[in-house]
This record gives C-alpha cells, structure tokens and sequence, in this order.
C-alpha cells in the first residue's frame, strides 16, 4: 500500500494536470502550423519565430507605450496576421509549384532573417512583460493561471477553427482547396485570395499564441528555437491538416514530457516522447487519428 | 668643386641614415600581436552574460589599443560564437589560420571551452580562456598551451555548499546531516562541473542530497521539475544554470507553490542580476550566487595600488555602454580583469624574456606568471599549475566567493574573510518561496 502510495500521490495528479497545461500551449502553438501544412501544403519553418515577432510586440506596446494587455492583444493578433500573410504574398506564393524542398528552404531562410530582425532590432536581452498572474492553489496543488488560459484559448480556437471551416463558405473552400489545389481554379475559386487568407489566419493564430506564451516565458530572439520542432513534431503526429489529430498529439506528447519527467530525469520526459513519435511513425505514418488503408 | 661632391656626400649619407631609422621605426612600428576574441553575440548566451564578459574584455583591449605594450601594437579581431559550440569552433580555427591571429582569448561558455580547448591545442597555438569554468577542460589533458585565470567549476560548487556547510546550524538550527539539499543543473559542461562539486561538497560536508537531476536549457517546461522537488522538500536548492531556463524554473516553482530555505546559483545566469530583478521581481532578493568577484565590490585597500584606477576606467566606459545599470554584473569584471592579467602581466614577459608573441614565447610566459593575493582586479592571485599536473593550465590561485543580492544591492557573504555582510538565511517569513 505504501508503495502505491509512494508513486500514486498528489504530485502526480499535479504533474498530470500540469501535462494537460502544457499540451494547451503546444496545441494551440500547433493549430496554426496545422492550418498552412493541411491547406497550402508548405512547411513555414519559420512559424515560431512569427511567434517571436508577436511576443515582442506584446512586450514592447504593454511595457515601453502602457497599453492595457487587452487592448495590445488583438494589435498583436492582427500585426501577426498581417504577417502571415506577407509572408505567403513575398515567398509562399513564388515557389507554390516548386518542388518542396525550395519551398522549405524559403521559409527556413526567413526564420534567419526574423531572427537576425530580432537580433539587431531588439538586441540580444531577454525581455519579461512583468505580468505575474495570480496562482489557483487546490490544497497541495497549485496551476498556472497563464496555462489555463492557454488551454482554454488552444480549446476554444480549435472549436473555432474547426467551425469556420465547416460551417463557412471560406473555410468549404479552403478545405476543398486542400484536398484538390488544382480543380479548384477551374471551378471558379480564387485560390489566391484562399490562400491569403489561409495564411492570414494561420498567422492570427501564431499571434494568439504569442499573447499568451509572452505570459510565461522570457522573449529573446531565439525563443522560436524551444518551441519550433516540438510543434512540427506534433503536427505530423496528429496528422498534417487534422486539428483534432493534432489538438490530441499535443496532449499525448505533452503528457509523455511531463509524466516521464516525473518518474525519471527530466531529459528521459523528452527522450520518452520522441521514441513515441518515431514508433507512431512506424505504426500510422499518416497520423494518430488517420485511417488505416 | 671637392666642396660640391662633399655636401653630396652628407647630403646622401643623411638620407640613407635617415631612410634606415625611417625603416627600423616601421619595422617596429608593424610589431603587432593580432588577438582573436570570440565572446556569444548573439543566441541564448549572449544576453546569459556573454555579451558583458565581451564588453569587459573590449573596454581592456581598447584600452592597451591606445597605449600598445612594449613596443607591440594590439589588434583585437572580434568573432561572435552564436552560442554554439560548432561555430565557436569553426570561429577560432578560422581565426587562427585564415585570419592569422597570434592567439585566441574570451569564452564565455563551457561547452564550447571543452572542444575548442582541444582544437587549438592540436594546432600548438595560444589560448587565454576569461570566462568559461568547466573543470573538464584541463582534467587530465595535459594541455601546454591553454590557460585559464578563472575559478572552475568545481570549486563553484565546493564553495557554496561549504558556505551552507557552515551556516547549517547556526541558520537552519539543523545538523548536517538533517539539512535536506538539492542539486539541480542545466545539463551542458558547465552545470555537470559545477554539480560535481556541490555532490563532493554535499558529501564532505554529510547533507542529505534529496535529489540530483539535469535538464536542458533549452526545455520549454521544467514544471515536472519542480513536482519533483516540491515532493523532495530540500532547505537548499543549489542550482546551475544559463538564462532564461532560471526565469522559467523559477517562475513555475512561484505558481506551483514551491517552498525552501535557500537558493544557491552558480554564477552564468545568477551574475546578472538585472535579468533576474525584470524576470522575478522582488523574489530576486536574496538569491545567493557564487562568482568571482565583482570588481567593483572587491576589497581595494588589499589590492594592487595600479588596479583601482583600472577598475574605475573599467566602470566609466561600461557605464557609457550600458548607463543606468543597477548593479554591474560581474561577467563585466572578469572579462575585464582576467584580460587585464594577459595584457599587463603575461605579453610584456613574453615579449621582454621571451623574445616575442609566439605561442612557445606565450607559453613560458603564462607559466611564470606569479600574481600573489590582491594581485588581480578580481581579488585572487594567478599561479598555474604547470605540466605534469592533472590541471595543467588552469589558476591554482583563484577562488570564487558567495554574494547575495538583497534590496538592489550585491554583498559578499562569504567566504568570512571577504564577507561585507551578514548572510539572510533561511528566506525570511512572507517571501514568496520560503518555507518557514
């Protein structure tokens, strides 16, 4: 009995729930990237450091110009947005009927120019908003309330997410465009205004998470290198362009990070993870929630 | 007509005289030792201290740029590392080779310090490490042409558990072996160096070590850490690590409710404070970080009389770089001194004794070099240990000491006979991590 006890006690409900906190910030980083992977068919490599870029501007209207966070939020949302779809206009567009591997490299150069941007711009310091949100303590437990409200924007976007391209004219079409790039045109779409639109909200996204991410981490240059391949990762594991598949893999990772954290060293959490990615490759390569052919 | 030909004469035996001396003063005028420094400028270790180390070793060299030494010019040929250690590689070699620099000097980061210690020991060329303090640099080597003036890694680690080895039942009202420690690192050279020392320490001193553990510092979430150590309850937590893995984990042990008596860092990230004041807040007061120490805090009236105008050249010119800093890190002032040692005392040797700026001429130069207590900037006197010794290359004479940062203000604590103040131990009552 005291050996159940010993391993099933309180702190592993804690690291449980801090599990699900932190699979909420990698699904909603993911969400986006989802987007742009299962739409345009191209890999922005460069995506987390369009998170960067929106965690700077949260950083710089609420601590150098006192804008309330609330109102800084949604100038961060659509400045990304903004990007998003800049970044397709300038390098996505030019290369869509390139082969992928152009198309990768393209993006990965500008994760060098928005890091090098960064660098020169805002220097090398690491910059802290200076936001402490309270803490919800339950008896020995206690949760980030910065996290909850990354669940909760990553659970709601997804809803919203999904409804849109559901439930609208745009997001029918953006779903059709997906599953055929060609046809489309010829039956009248404007596929260029799609995918303008299809990176604007990508980019939008990105933003989101970049209102809530500059709440519990430093920003710097370089932080898009933390959370760049992890989402990848979890966008391939959930299926590329399936966002439940994808909300799901980030829940999976998220716990395997923190549950193998727990009962080893922190490192084996990711060691542990990675395995399960590589393994998941192997046993359903098109994704956790693909059908089997 | 004899009168003519014999103005001629001295007229052309002026100018070859005066072309000759014109020849010579050039010659020695090309005198130059070309200097490779490679600091992180940019990546996660620049704004983790690099850059100050850098800003101190430059206030230096620029310094010496104007005056020259014993005859020679400085010229500094600056390489940023990127914070990784391939490029820091990649930088030194082609510093050395393409570049054609006498020797290489800075290194703020231990990971890079292991390889490219090794590389330019291959190609028999001078290394002046300032910064880096990892143990396993020199251990067992066997280097000849690598030296370190700066504390390592292990006494980093020593240091502070004696501190807490010290004070554990005057402060905790605990026996040694009842006081719970635990001992978490970035998982790189630097933090396993440092954590072999405070393990060695813990055990020297009889703490029960309640838990030892690595991580990356790159990792997005340390929360799993921090379940561990609040299941751990350690009094001390002893911890290694860069920035901004020291803002995360503290600001997840603040929402998760973390308790403990004392937090000891080990100098990288805990050196600057201004950093963790923007990250933490007020709960920056009273972190402990073992470093050498800062120039500006070092006791002046034990030190060399020529070193106090040196350091407040030093604080002058950072001032200017960066005005408006609270507290100047001491990464400022061990890039700083520990440059100030090559300059001052080690190149005029090599070029007086030694005949010159070659390695060899380098070499037996550092290897002389018998700086006693009060000697340096940084307080430590320089000695190193020479072949045939396990750290052959490393300072036998320095030591870091304990400073604690209370109300914007860094005050040594120990060791005793550098302590300016009275240590507060444990967390005072209210503080958000104490446990009392």
């Amino acid at each position: 009995m005291q050996a159940f006890l010993d391993v099933f006690d309180i702190y592993l409900l804690e690291a449980v729930i801090n599990g699900i906190l932190l699979g909420g910030v990698l699904a909603l980083l993911a969400l986006g990237l989802n987007l742009i992977f299962g739409v345009i068919d191209v890999t922005w490599i460069c995506y987390a450091e369009l998170v960067m870029i929106g965690m700077y501007a949260m950083y710089f209207m609420v601590q150098y110009y006192g804008v309330s966070y609330f109102v800084a939020a949604p100038f961060t949302i659509l400045l990304v947005a903004i990007l998003g779809a800049a970044l397709h206009y300038l390098v996505i567009a030019p290369l869509l009927t390139a082969p992928p591997i152009n198309q990768l490299l393209a993006t990965g150069g500008v994760l060098f120019v928005l890091q090098s941007f960064a660098t020169v711009a805002f220097g090398i310091d690491f910059r802290n908003l200076g936001i402490r949100l309270p803490v919800l303590a339950l008896g020995d437990m206690n949760f980030s309330y910065a996290r909850l409200l990354s669940f909760l924007a990553a659970l709601v976007g997804m809803v919203a997410v999904y409804l849109f391209m559901t439930r609208t004219f745009t997001g029918t079409a953006i779903r059709a465009i997906s599953q055929d790039r060609q046809i489309m045109a010829l039956m009248g779409v404007d596929t260029k205004r799609i995918y303008l639109i299809t990176s604007a909200l990508g980019g939008a996204l990105a933003g989101l998470a970049a209102c809530l991410l500059v709440l519990q981490y430093d920003v710097h240059p370089f932080v898009g290198l933390s959370f760049g391949p992890i989402t990848f990762l979890i966008c391939v594991l959930g299926g590329l362009g399936n966002f439940i598949g994808g909300f799901i893999a980030a829940f999976v990772f998220a716990e395997i990070i923190s549950l193998g954290g727990l009962f080893s060293d922190l490192e084996w959490g990711y060691v542990l993870a990675f395995a399960f990615f590589i393994v998941m490759m192997f046993i359903r390569p098109a994704g956790l929630l693909a059908r089997r052919r | 007509m004899r009168l003519r030909m014999a103005a001629r004469l001295v007229r052309g035996l002026v100018i070859a005289i005066s072309a000759t001396s014109l020849a010579v003063a050039a010659q020695a005028q090309d005198k130059k030792i070309k200097i490779g420094v490679v600091f992180d400028l940019t990546g996660p270790l620049a704004g983790g201290g690099s850059e100050l180390g850098y800003i101190g070793a430059k206030i230096i060299l620029d310094h010496f740029a104007k005056t020259g030494v014993e005859g020679y010019k400085i010229e500094a040929v600056y390489a940023d590392a990127q914070s990784k250690p391939d490029i820091a590689i990649n930088e030194s070699v082609r510093l050395l080779e393409q570049e054609k620099v006498d020797m290489v000097l800075g290194f703020f980061s231990s990971a890079q310090c292991v390889p490219v210690a090794a590389r330019v020991e291959q190609l028999k060329k001078f290394m002046w490490m300032t910064t880096c303090i990892s143990s396993a640099v020199f251990n067992e080597k066997g280097y000849k042409y690598v030296f370190r003036p700066q504390a390592s890694g292990d006494q980093f680690g020593m240091m502070t558990m004696d501190f807490i080895a010290q004070n554990a039942k005057a402060k905790f009202d605990k026996e040694p072996k009842d006081l719970r420690v635990a001992i978490i690192h970035e998982d790189g050279a630097y933090g396993v160096d440092v954590s072999k020392g405070n393990e060695a320490g813990a055990k020297k001193a009889g703490f029960n070590v309640v838990m030892k553990e690595g991580y990356s510092a790159t990792a997005p979430d340390l929360s799993a850490l921090v379940t561990k150590l609040k299941r751990a309850k350690p009094d001390v937590i002893f911890h290694t690590g860069y920035n901004p893995d020291i803002t995360l984990l503290l600001r997840q042990a603040r929402e998760q409710g973390l308790k403990f008596g004392a937090l000891m860092g080990h100098g990288a990230g805990y050196g600057v404070y201004e950093k963790l004041k923007e990250g933490m807040g007020a709960d920056a007061t009273y972190i402990f970080n073992a470093d050498p120490i800062s120039i500006w805090l070092a006791n002046q009236k034990t030190m060399d009389p020529k070193l106090p105008p040196v350091i407040k050249m030093v604080g002058e010119e950072f001032d200017k770089i960066r005005p408006g800093v609270a507290i100047r890190s001491a990464h400022v002032g061990i890039g700083a001194s520990n440059t100030y040692v090559f300059m001052a005392d080690v190149l005029p040797r090599a070029i007086k004794k030694y005949g010159g700026v070659d390695p060899e001429a380098l070499r037996k130069a550092a290897l002389d070099t018998d700086i006693p207590e009060g000697g340096t900037m940084l307080g430590f006197g320089v000695k190193f240990y020479g072949e045939g010794s396990p750290m052959a290359g490393q300072n036998e004479r320095s030591f870091p000491v304990v400073i604690q940062y209370i109300d914007d203000k860094s005050s040594v604590v120990w060791p005793k006979s550098q302590a300016q103040r009275e240590a507060v131990l444990p967390l005072p009552k209210g503080t958000t991590y104490s446990n009392q």
